[in-house]
């Protein structure tokens, strides 16, 4: 030991440490309590102040047995999970860590900050938000760093984000070692989905000095999942498993395996590579004593590390390690229907388009929301949410603006690509940090401040310049992707074989994936699709992996598909056999008539009938002859109102109701399109707002009300669930709106109802107010002073007819 | 965990659907069949169970060690012949969840369904689960009150987080409460259940009972909870 200052510090960094020696951690803090008689359900962090000397013991005993690091006790202390604790965070961390380093009595052992997951789901499954959630970590974070944690370990998360979350905080806020371990289940995904795969691309791009597992499993259950996790991780790997599984015997949860087992299971895996040991629930300090015994003879073993290029959510990573697809229709660039989604904040539209090309086959989106006059910044951390609630597929973010790609990388749940940066100086200076920090892939353009080159080697030149500055950075290779650029064949017609010879050569060389945007190609030519899938096939044979492509065109994925059997990555033609080969049997029987033909009904019979997939040929077959006011007049509102009358008596029920609004939306959407084409804007009968309460997130009510709505003719717009008043405000000021419509359904939230009516009644007195929710009624609705009480959906549509006609 | 051999009932599903008795298409009734069987595949479901002694002070009753104080009529009433009790955490997982997200954005009425199938999963899971505590508990003459819920009559939803804590579920079922006690993943469900003498009857209180006689969502429909 160095003296500093007046305080004692370690000789050797741990990261130092773990180069030459396996370390042991220690075992179970909760399992020494209990046998020590601490009840379940009290606090144990309290512990550290009220009864320091068992705490004191506990470590003392597992530095005894040979652990080189202990772990302080306060797996729970964060100001979510203490909240009604009689003292506060600073009291017990402070104590936590002094309680540790008495034990210790001088000898070189390390402290590591204990940091267990908050106790509370993170967006977008959960209603806690990122930074809040970074905000609870920080404050843990600073106070190990202010009474001298040696490094932080933050474990048994279970969410992917909430871990980002905390090792980010770590990061940020401290120079110490940071070691994260998640729980698998045996199905090798955590409680929220996670695969080790993911966790591990995640984590090491975040820059944790080591990863790895813990809680959850046995040793030996844990192996599979261990075995994946050291074929990928760049960075020390770290398991802490259980004692075996649990299992409740008289009321006590024992578990299952002896502390042999238990060590020579982890021998085991640190033969095959693990760095760093211990153990959770079930083991004490005779497992680590043996543990300590066992592997204090091996030495961390040099691994053979698989150096991918891959991009991942929070619960898929996809491998590029051959023809990936990404989807390029989330960009406003002449898409008038996007570009009015994205100024009405429309995301429902925006998610149609991301679950259309998840469902053609993308394998990768990328994410433009690029207009003028919107907060780019806001919409896209709320695309990138609104997409990682419903779809496991990675992301591209797209923006060279600096504010956006931050904010963007940091809020994205996973590894995500850079879509993009260039061999310009000032745009590798800003951009090339921020990739480093979030751990993602980057796409370089090769083009400069002089614009794009000519010749196929003056781009190779700058893909050279991009890959050496990623590197001066610390970027791997695998993690840049390069795009040699698209030109226009009509107006440069030499340019197409230099952009080849760049991808070919590039490919070759450098060994990176590289990028095409690929329909420029085709600009100003008839029959831009037979140029689009011939150029297409081209690039593919010179070496392009990431073709940048509608996955709604069908002869772009044929030809990808195709090239995939060709080139040999689709094995045997599995997946081309498997995707056409119920196409064969139908082109051989192209007469058959489909089970349940329904072409024959007219548009009011689909309606009422909710065959949803018929309304759009069905619009469009009227629309031939007819105005678009007509089809609404003569067909539409005819079914809709025998609809709702026949809900309203009860001969049809909730499905069907909703079924035949479903229908008029897809009708509605066509009229809407043509609309749009011929320079009218549709019209609407009048604005509503709809909410789902702050602190209520039952929205399918809301999300009911909102579809007939919108049948009717009403502009519907649409806050989501969990929405506070001000901002129920904001958007009654900012669309001049009238009628508020507001959901809840629990007692509790009816109180955030009564807030939100009041607030703004204050500043828009003629507001007018309808509710429901399942524990609502007249009278309730009439106390918390709303206008309206809607029972159902139907009525919402009579209380719109009263107030806005 | 594979005593979990779900049935979801289709006419249970159909009653949180508000059916009476409506003409159904074979269209819809072939959707309720995807969805039942939709949430079969999607579940895992995952459970604590755990006893604890109470003791009963000025129409409180609390947990023993002073864990958790239950307070409230109602549940007095529920826990007035017991003096131990059942802490019941029970949860489909978040893949439910994610998949109804999905279909409220692509299939409204695919989604309503879906909801409607992971209820009346959830309530399987705990049905089957009580059925367990209570035959384990009858060998020994005991027998067990219903499933009682924070929220349910006047015990406040507050001690959600509470309980949640008590059981660790967080760590041992990866079940939380968001700060307003809404528990995530949605289709989960706490319970408290008191262990009683086997000769004390064990009758639902049914709707007059139950205080939340004036505003329930299932007897304006013209049905009952259940309970």
């Amino acid at each position: 030991m160095i003296v500093i200052s007046g305080e004692w510090v370690k000789a050797v960094d741990i990261r130092e440490y773990m180069k030459e020696n396996i370390v042991v951690f220690d075992g179970a803090m909760g399992t020494m309590l209990q046998r020590k008689g601490l009840k379940s359900g009290v606090l144990p962090e309290v512990l550290n102040i009220e009864d320091k000397d068992t705490i004191i013991d506990i470590h003392r005993l597992y530095i005894k047995a040979g652990a080189k690091v202990i772990t302080t006790n306060t797996f729970g202390a964060n100001r979510l999970k203490l909240f009604d604790c009689k003292y506060t965070l600073e009291e017990i961390i402070k104590a936590a860590i002094s309680n540790a380093k008495q034990a210790i009595e001088g000898k070189e052992i390390y402290v590591a900050l204990d940091i267990g997951p908050l106790g509370q789901l993170l967006e977008p499954m959960g209603t806690l938000k990122f930074e809040e959630a970074y905000s609870y970590f920080k404050e843990v974070v600073d106070l190990g760093v202010k009474y001298g944690a040696d490094l932080i370990l933050i474990e048994t998360m279970t969410d992917l984000g909430e871990a980002r979350a905390a090792v980010l905080a770590a990061k940020e806020n401290s120079n110490l070692p940071v070691f994260c371990t998640m729980s698998f289940e045996q199905n090798g995904r955590t409680f929220s989905g996670c695969d080790a795969v993911s966790m591990t691309l995640t984590l090491q791009g975040l820059g944790v000095d080591a990863l790895g597992i813990n809680c959850s499993l046995g040793p030996q259950e844990v192996k599979p999942i261990v075995e994946e996790i050291l074929r990928y991780s760049k960075v020390p790997v770290m398991v802490q498993p259980n004692a075996g599984l649990p299992k409740v015997i008289n009321g006590e949860t024992v578990y299952n395996i002896s502390k042999n087992v238990f060590c020579q299971s982890l021998v085991e895996l640190c033969n095959k590579g693990v760095g760093i040991v211990g153990g959770c629930c079930g083991t004490d300090e005779t497992f680590i004593e043996k543990l300590s015994k066992e592997v204090c003879n091996i030495k961390p073993i040099k691994r053979e590390i698989k150096r991918v290029s891959a991009v991942c959510s929070y619960s898929k990573t996809v491998l590029i390690d051959g023809v990936r697809v990404v989807g390029e229709r989330i960009n406003p660039t002449g898409k008038k229907l996007l570009k009015e989604a994205l100024r009405n904040k429309n995301l429902d539209y925006i998610l149609k388009e991301a679950i259309n090309q998840i469902e053609a086959g993308a394998d990768i989106l990328d994410i433009n929301v690029g207009l003028l006059e919107i907060d780019e910044k806001n919409v896209m951390v709320n695309v990138i949410k609104e997409i990682q609630a419903i779809s496991n597929i990675p992301l591209q973010i797209d923006s060279t603006n600096k504010d956006v790609v931050e904010v963007a990388l940091r809020f994205y749940n996973g590894k995500a690509i850079l879509n993009s940066v260039n061999g310009e100086d000032k745009v590798l200076e800003t951009l090339l940090p921020l990739v480093k920090k979030y751990g993602a892939a980057v796409i370089g353009l090769t083009l400069d401040e002089r614009g794009i080159p000519s010749s196929a080697e003056e781009r190779i030149k700058i893909a050279e310049k991009i890959i050496n500055r990623a590197k001066e950075y610390g970027i791997d290779k695998e993690d840049i992707f390069i795009d040699c650029l698209t030109l226009t064949v009509s107006t440069s017609q030499e340019q197409t074989l230099e952009t080849l010879k760049a991808i070919k050569y590039i490919r070759e060389k450098y060994g990176v994936n590289t990028v095409l945007g690929v329909s420029n190609i085709s600009f100003g030519l008839p029959r831009r699709d037979l140029i689009n899938r011939t150029f297409l096939a081209m690039a593919l044979t010179s070496g392009l992996t990431l073709p940048i492509i509608n996955p709604l065109d069908k002869d772009i994925m044929d030809t990808i598909n195709s090239f995939k059997v060709l080139n040999g990555e689709d094995l045997n033609a599995n997946n081309y056999i498997k995707t056409y080969i119920n196409a064969i049997d139908s082109n051989k029987t192209p007469n058959k008539v489909l089970e349940g033909d329904n072409s024959k009904y007219d548009l009011h019979e689909i309606i009422i009938k909710g065959l949803k997939d018929e309304a759009q040929n069905a619009t469009k077959e009227l629309l031939k002859n007819k105005q678009e006011y007509e089809v609404i007049n003569d067909y539409i509102v005819p079914a809709l109102d025998w609809v709702g009358n026949k809900f309203e008596k009860g001969e049809i029920f909730l499905p069907q109701l909703i079924q035949s609004a479903e229908t008029v939306k897809k009708s509605f959407e066509v009229i809407k399109s043509k609309l749009l084409e011929c320079g009218k804007g549709s019209e609407l009968k009048g604005k509503i707002v709809l909410a789902t309460v702050k602190g209520d997130i039952h929205d399918i009510g809301k999300n009911i009300v909102k579809a007939i709505l919108e049948n009717y003719g009403y502009e519907v717009i649409d806050l989501g669930k969990d929405v506070p008043k001000e901002k129920v405000l904001e958007a009654v000021l900012k669309h001049d709106v009238k009628l508020v419509g507001l959901s809840a359904l629990m007692t509790t939230t009816v109180k955030s109802m009564e807030e939100t009516i009041a607030y703004i009644r204050q500043k828009r007195e003629d507001c007018v107010f309808f509710v429901g929710g399942a524990v609502l009624n007249k009278d309730y609705a009439k106390m918390i002073n709303a206008d309206f009480y809607a029972k159902d959906a139907m009525e919402a549509v009579s209380i719109a007819k009263k107030v806005l006609g | 965990m594979n005593k979990f051999d779900l049935n979801i009932d289709k006419s249970e599903v159909l009653r949180y659907l508000g059916y009476k008795y409506q003409l159904i298409d074979e269209n819809l009734s072939k959707m309720i069949d995807k969805g039942i069987k939709e949430i079969k595949e999607l579940s895992r479901p995952r459970y604590i169970i755990d006893y604890f002694e109470i003791s009963k002070e000025n129409a409180i009753i609390k947990l023993e060690g002073d864990l958790l104080y239950l307070e409230g009529k109602d549940i007095y009433k529920h826990l007035i012949n017991s003096s131990k009790v059942v802490l019941l955490a029970a949860t489909l997982g978040i893949e439910v969840d994610r998949r109804i997200s999905y279909y409220q954005k692509t299939d409204l009425t695919y989604s309503l369904i879906l909801d409607a199938c992971a209820t009346q999963a959830i309530e399987e899971v705990c049905n089957i689960l009580e059925n367990d505590i209570r035959s384990k508990l009858k060998k020994e003459n005991k027998g067990l009150t219903y499933r009682f819920s924070p929220g349910y009559g006047d015990l406040s939803i507050d001690i959600q987080s509470r309980f949640i804590n008590i059981l660790d579920a967080t760590k041992k079922i990866g079940l939380t409460a968001t700060s307003d006690n809404i528990l995530i993943p949605r289709k989960s469900v706490t319970a408290i259940m008191g262990v009683v003498e086997s000769n004390i009857s064990n009758e639902k209180i049914g709707c007059i009972g139950c205080s939340k006689y004036n505003d329930c969502n299932f007897r304006r429909v013209g049905e009952g909870c259940g309970h």
